[in-house]
């Protein structure tokens, strides 16, 4: 007998075959976001694991209805059979696009790094033709980006430019140190590098002040828009080049995202769902930056010298975030730092869902899906609301007009920047 | 990770066992393995509706027929639990309810009897206050009311099946619904978000007015539970206005609106007040060090997670939510790789009738006085682990309708045990 | 005086049953077919539904080989929206006796089998589960996926467009007689027990491995030999193309992939009756380790049902059992063989060639009637007529892996989101009065067949009974009972992993929801 013991494979056949595991229990369209909105979308487990089974890579792929998702992934989280359900329906997206091609702006929309690269150069003119009226009229008839979202400002000065010249700090006289001396690799992100250099300067600062000696990889977009937007060759391509930089790391060195959706890449997806070849121990490597906080805060290294942050604030979980499975390590931070109040607003996923939301005809859909969310942050009556992802900062900024930030910016108060 | 208390589970057990955990001042953490039980189906609570899983006869007084069966049945998990917790329990969820916002109605005194979508009365204790005018106690005529495609509420099969047994005036009618064009899919949660719409309602109100005509001035309509995604019941206060007749929902086939109300609504309000959750970390093993579980596992993105606590709730509830997987020989739970059942074939495991109580159901741990999960000689595995909710074995809470009580019950007195361990 | 008459009667709503019934009709003769149950719920519905090349045989059964090539060529023409053109691969396995292969190609060569030997590695490049343990690979392109259900509805719908008529649920229980001339039969309806009768000029048995038990009403004896063989259905296809081990034939050495599912078969066992039909664990283990033999996957993907069928093997009178004896059919001309007039028997052969079986006792039936006309079937396909068939939208013509709603239909309704089956394609099934049951509907549609097995499309099939047949709601309860129980009979021998999981949603459904148990014992 050559067949292997039918009890010991049967046993695991939801972590093989994770698509064979779906029991209809249909909870993924209770928590759909889109699905919650419109009744065009027909809702992630018919769209997953039930055309799943009609799937086959010699057929031309059948994709109606598959552009509405966003990408949240809330499906995935909420499924008690761990279904990859985006995975599929992502997978199907892109074999539609391999076939029948794509438009102008998910090709470009899928190049953020390249865009915004050409943003940040020409960031004073970028940055108005973002806010004028006419020109936005115009990229709304040419390429079907939104008038009315807003679009990231962007900074001429990069973070890479920044990180080149920066001199780290010195360690803090008299500092008790347990064992060697923590080295960490920073994967900023396209958003820190173009549009929000301020938030790096504040991670590095966080790090280096619990005397974490910070270095900076060169780096790739994560890929993120490239896969949303169908194109995960792309994706494979930026995911390869920063898989093999980030492997020839020392082992010693964990790596840290302060971008949900970029940490979720490094971590998650460019395993499972690109396939990345190793992949997988790198992504056991890397950390949210809260995470990685909290534990140092677990293993006494944290330097909890706090000022007093006398805030109010109101926190937003992303959605990627969720997926994540590490719970709210921002919010248990932040329960360290005297004075801040903190409060969660539950409400689900903002809606913009990354470059979801820029679409020309997703754009009412996607401040539909955030309203409730804005209504509860309008309710509750508070300015500032934290969310450790940019493109959920920029939904909650444009639908509530409230100050968005990255949690960090608290803590980075609290140690007395900011 | 760090915690005070780790509740693992996404169901009413596990829910009731943070939500006493948070009322004693302690610091639960909630794991969420994704969110599935079986009373999201229907997502009232049901303590007792008969009294065995044979009798027809439907408990009337589920607090007196559970002291009964604790009488008779000193291993059953009501009877581990203890009475006590089964009424604490019930009272901290009624409060709850109130607190995050609900209008439920119901006591452990009474049970009422609500028409299901094949028209067969059910038993239930506990259930939202826009479904509680079904019960079929009252004498007043029903009229069942679907809507044209919408395929998971058959007025006409509940109403030809409800008249025949209740013996009192039921007829169906069906309404087709403005906005959704014939011959499109129509979802609940389509139907759901609609009507919170009050033009939408206004037009259905009109149309079912139309339908019913106006022999039936006392009647009551039953209609498939859509009445708005939110959990206040403002939707169904607001359409029996509307309408003109007491109005109670019905559950359907999934996606569960109901469900989607209560557990939402619920874990909401567990994080509103301060409790943090776990998303997508479905936890795979326990270690144990010195007959405590020193840390459990989470399958988190990209690594294994551990989280330490003082003591755990394992409230999973079934092995669709992952509290057990079963090979072809061999059930084991995901903690401790318990052999929870052996079989020498797979179809010892079932009755041949899909109908009747089936060995499957009542597979689970063997646990302690303490709801610890025991051992073969019976002594617990781990002193500050507690069982909670369907992963609990020797007893099948399906034939008997008890799923929700047992969870409230087994939920409460897991996290009392929790707390003094 | 009989209650109806006709020209023949057909006993069997098999595809021998209904390939007869076809061709009568299509020669001008009045026929009914009577069906003790629905059509293709006997040996017919229960095969695995690969359309032999003659791979399979042409080593031992020359004959059944070259049938096999002929028909399958016909039904290419006539049956295309049944079949799937997969081709099929037979790989042998490490452990396989290497002196076996000779004889297959030398056998392909004789039946004149399209048969090609290629490298492992360009096998696998097509096939990617192929298992380590594969040595060889023959390519047989001729190999495919025959859908069952749809053969038989398929040839009774053409042949009631010609004026036939179907009576499911009738049993033969006896024959009207004039001396030793059979002059038509006595029924009796399964469900109502109502007995009437047909008078004709001639009677077909046709009813495969029950063929003994119609003929014993008349005291003659046809000998079938009842044997019974095990499958499991996986959720999934697994493989793109049929997947035979290359070998003698034995059991668990066929994977088909056909329509949503793929199809591990089979075993052969005698049983004792055609009816007695019980899964045994080790016939389920060994379909499950054997398949794994040849495909990688089978053990981890999800299982979703077994169940059994029963070959007709038709004692020739050799020594020969089970596999040895021949997949070949005989024509028994009663009135030849026995004295009894107007009775003829077809029995043995196999789904593959049910085709030819019909023409040939058809031939015989039509000479004794006096009719010339000559058989058509082999060049008239069965959807001849516009509109033909068209609950088979999910199967069209170019039949491949039926799709998931494309643009147009996206947001259309589904019965059954397992088998993506439409509210249409259920609808017209409730006006035929050979529709009884659910099963029926699903015979006919392909609802309740998928992953959940019926537990949710079971509900709004049953609700329209009451909708569409105004049956009571006890009743159609009842039948949505019924269904899911039979559905519960092949899923009890898979019951682990993912099923046992889905076992309890469904039971959540039906006891928690429903409270459809309590429903079940107060109607009881």
């Amino acid at each position: 007998m050559i067949s292997e013991d039918i009890e010991m494979v049967t046993d695991t056949v939801e972590e093989q075959a994770p698509v064979e595991a779906c029991t209809k229990c249909t909870a993924c369209n209770t928590v759909c976001p889109v699905a919650r909105t419109t009744e065009i979308f027909r809702g992630p487990k018919y769209l997953g694991p039930e055309s799943e089974r009609y799937r086959d890579p010699h057929e031309a792929a059948v994709t109606a209805g598959l552009d509405l998702c966003s990408g949240c992934k809330l499906c995935e989280v909420t499924c008690p059979s761990q279904v990859t359900i985006q995975e599929y329906i992502r997978r199907a997206q892109n074999k539609g696009a391999e076939e029948k091609g794509r438009t102008l702006r998910d090709w470009v929309l899928g190049h953020t790094r390249l865009l915004s690269a050409f943003g940040s150069m020409t960031a004073p003119l970028a940055n108005f033709g973002n806010r004028n009226p006419l020109v936005r009229w115009g990229m709304e008839k040419a390429i079907g980006i939104h008038r009315n979202r807003p679009l990231p400002r962007y900074q001429f000065r990069t973070f890479e430019r920044w990180f080149k010249r920066h001199n780290p700090a010195p360690p803090l006289a008299g500092e008790r140190r347990v064992g060697a001396r923590r080295k960490v690799a920073y994967f900023y992100g396209c958003w820190v590098n173009y549009n929000e250099r301020r938030l790096g300067e504040q991670v590095v600062a966080i790090l280096e002040r619990n005397g974490i000696e910070v270095i900076v990889p060169k780096q790739q977009c994560c890929g993120i828009p490239a896969v949303v937007n169908s194109n995960m060759d792309l994706a494979r391509k930026y995911g390869g080049e920063n898989v093999r930089r980030l492997a020839r790391l020392p082992e010693d060195v964990d790596i840290i995202a302060s971008s949900t959706s970029c940490g979720l890449m490094l971590k998650h997806d460019y395993d499972h769902l690109l396939e990345i070849p190793g992949a997988a121990p790198v992504g056991g490597r890397v950390f949210d930056i809260c995470e990685y906080l909290w534990a140092l805060h677990e293993s006494g290294e944290l330097d909890e010298h706090f000022q007093p942050v006398p805030t109010k604030v109101l926190y937003h979980a992303p959605c990627h975030l969720k997926s994540h499975g590490i719970g709210y390590p921002a919010m248990r931070l932040l329960s360290l730092i005297p004075g801040v109040e903190l409060q969660e607003v539950d409400e689900g996923c903002c809606g913009i869902s990354g470059t979801f939301g820029v679409k020309v005809e997703k754009y009412d859909l996607s401040m539909k899906i955030g309203s409730r969310l804005f209504e509860a942050v309008k309710a509750a009556g508070s300015d500032s609301v934290l969310a450790d992802c940019e493109t959920c900062r920029m939904q909650v900024e444009h639908g509530t007009g409230a100050q968005s930030a990255h949690p960090v910016e608290i803590l980075a108060r609290a140690y007395g920047r900011g | 990770m760090k915690f005070d208390v780790a509740v693992v589970g996404s169901g009413l057990a596990a829910l009731i066992a943070t939500r006493r955990l948070q009322l004693a001042g302690r610091k639960p953490v909630l794991v969420w393995p994704g969110l599935s039980s079986l009373y999201f189906v229907y997502a009232t609570v049901d303590v007792l509706g008969y009294a065995d899983a044979t009798t027809t006869e439907p408990v009337e007084h589920p607090d007196a027929a559970v002291e009964e069966l604790i009488a008779r049945a000193p291993d059953h998990p009501y009877a581990r639990a203890g009475s006590s917790a089964l009424h604490e329990g019930t009272t901290m969820f009624t409060d709850w309810l109130e607190a995050a916002g609900f209008r439920w109605q119901g006591s452990l005194d009474r049970n009422l009897l609500l028409p299901t979508a094949t028209g067969s009365p059910k038993p239930s204790c506990l259930m939202p206050v826009s479904m509680g005018a079904g019960d079929l106690r009252r004498p007043d005529p029903i009229i069942f009311c679907g809507f044209e495609g919408y395929e998971d509420f058959v007025p006409e099969l509940a109403a030809s099946n409800l008249s025949r047994s209740w013996g009192r005036s039921v007829r169906a009618i069906r309404v087709r619904l403005p906005r959704f064009e014939p011959g499109r899919q129509v979802s609940s949660i389509d139907l759901a978000r609609s009507f919170e719409d009050a033009a939408f309602r206004q037009d259905v109100s009109g149309r079912i007015r139309a339908a019913v005509g106006s022999a039936d001035d006392g009647a009551r309509i039953g209609i498939p539970a859509v009445l708005g995604l939110t959990h206040d019941s403002e939707v169904h206060a607001r359409f029996q206005a509307e309408l003109g007749y007491a109005v109670f929902e019905i559950p359907t086939l999934p996606p569960s609106v109901l469900a989607l109300r209560l557990f939402d609504r619920l874990r909401k309000h567990l994080q509103e007040t301060g409790v943090e959750l776990i998303w997508n970390a479905p936890a795979h093993a326990a270690e144990l060090v010195d007959g405590r579980c020193a840390r459990l596992y989470l399958k988190s993105a990209g690594r294994e997670q551990p989280i330490e606590a003082r003591a755990y709730v394992l409230a999973l509830e079934d092995a669709v939510d992952g509290a057990m997987r079963a090979g072809t020989h061999t059930i084991q739970d995901p903690f401790f790789h318990l052999a929870l059942s052996r079989s020498s074939v797979p179809t010892e495991r079932t009755d041949e009738s899909l109908f009747r109580p089936q060995p499957f159901a009542s597979v689970g741990y063997r646990v302690t006085d303490r709801l610890q999960p025991a051992a073969d000689d019976g002594r617990p595995l781990a002193s500050n682990v507690f069982i909670a909710g369907g992963a609990i074995g020797g007893y099948d809470p399906t034939g008997t309708k008890s799923r929700g009580g047992l969870a409230i019950a087994t939920g409460y007195r897991a996290a009392e045990e929790a707390m003094a361990a | 005086m009989p209650d109806t008459t006709t020209g023949v009667v057909v006993i069997g709503g098999g595809s021998t049953g209904a390939g007869v019934l076809r061709d009568l009709a299509m020669r001008g003769i009045d026929a009914v077919l009577v069906e003790k149950g629905d059509l293709a719920s006997g040996t017919t519905g229960r095969s695995h539904g690969l359309l032999h090349s003659g791979g399979r045989y042409c080593v031992n059964d020359l004959a059944a080989a070259i049938e096999c090539v002929e028909e399958g060529r016909i039904l290419r023409r006539i049956a295309r929206t049944t079949i799937e053109d997969t081709g099929g691969y037979f790989v042998s396995v490490t452990e396989d006796d290497q002196d076996w292969e000779p004889r297959f190609v030398e056998g392909c060569a004789k039946a004149g089998i399209t048969c090609e030997r290629i490298a492992v590695e360009d096998a696998r490049r097509r096939e990617p589960n192929l298992s380590k343990h594969v040595r060889t690979v023959f390519w047989l392109p001729e190999d495919g996926h025959l859908d069952p259900f749809y053969l038989v509805v398929g040839n009774v719908e053409s042949a009631r467009r010609r004026g036939a008529t179907i009576r499911t649920y009738t049993e033969v229980t006896g024959f009207l007689r004039e001396g030793k001339r059979v002059t038509g039969v006595v029924t009796r309806d399964a469900i109502s027990g109502e007995e009437t009768t047909i008078g004709c000029q001639a009677v077909i048995n046709a009813t495969g491995a029950w063929s003994g038990f119609v003929a014993k009403l008349l005291d003659v004896e046809v000998k079938v030999v009842p044997m019974k063989g095990v499958m499991v259905v996986l959720s999934h296809r697994l493989a793109h193309a049929a997947i035979n081990r290359c070998h003698k034939p034995g059991d668990g050495d066929i994977v088909v992939p056909g329509l949503s599912v793929a199809i591990l078969g089979t075993t052969a066992r005698r049983v004792p009756h055609p009816e007695v039909l019980p899964i045994e664990w080790d016939e389920v283990k060994l379909m499950i380790e054997e398949g794994a033999l040849m495909l990688d996957g089978v053990t981890t993907a999800r299982a979703m049902r077994a169940y059994a069928g029963v070959r007709p093997l038709y004692d020739l009178g050799a020594e020969a059992e089970g596999r040895e004896m021949s997949r070949n059919f005989a024509v028994i001309d009663h009135e030849q063989r026995d004295g009894v007039a107007g009775f003829t028997s077809i029995v043995g052969g196999k789904v593959t060639t049910y085709r030819l079986m019909a023409e040939r006792v058809t031939d015989l039936v039509a000479r004794r009637l006096g009719v010339t006309t000559a058989c058509t079937t082999a060049d008239v396909p069965l959807n001849d007529r516009a509109d033909e068939l068209d609950q088979l939208r999910h199967r069209p013509a170019q039949m491949g892996v039926p799709k998931p709603h494309g643009d147009d239909d996206y947001l259309k309704p589904l019965v059954c989101e397992c088998e993506l089956v439409r509210p249409q394609d259920v609808e017209p099934w409730f006006d035929d009065p050979a529709v009884r049951g659910l099963e029926d509907i699903r015979r006919r549609t392909r609802a309740g067949m998928g992953p959940c097995q019926a537990a949710i499309c079971s509900y709004r099939l049953a609700g329209r009974l009451v909708t569409e047949r105004g049956q009571a709601g006890p009743i159609a309860t009842r039948a949505m009972a019924d269904f899911l129980e039979t559905r519960w009979r092949g899923v009890r021998h898979v019951f682990w992993g993912s099923q046992l999981r889905q076992a309890q949603v469904s039971a959540g459904l039906h006891m928690e929801l429903f409270n459809l148990d309590r429903q079940l014992m107060a109607d009881a």
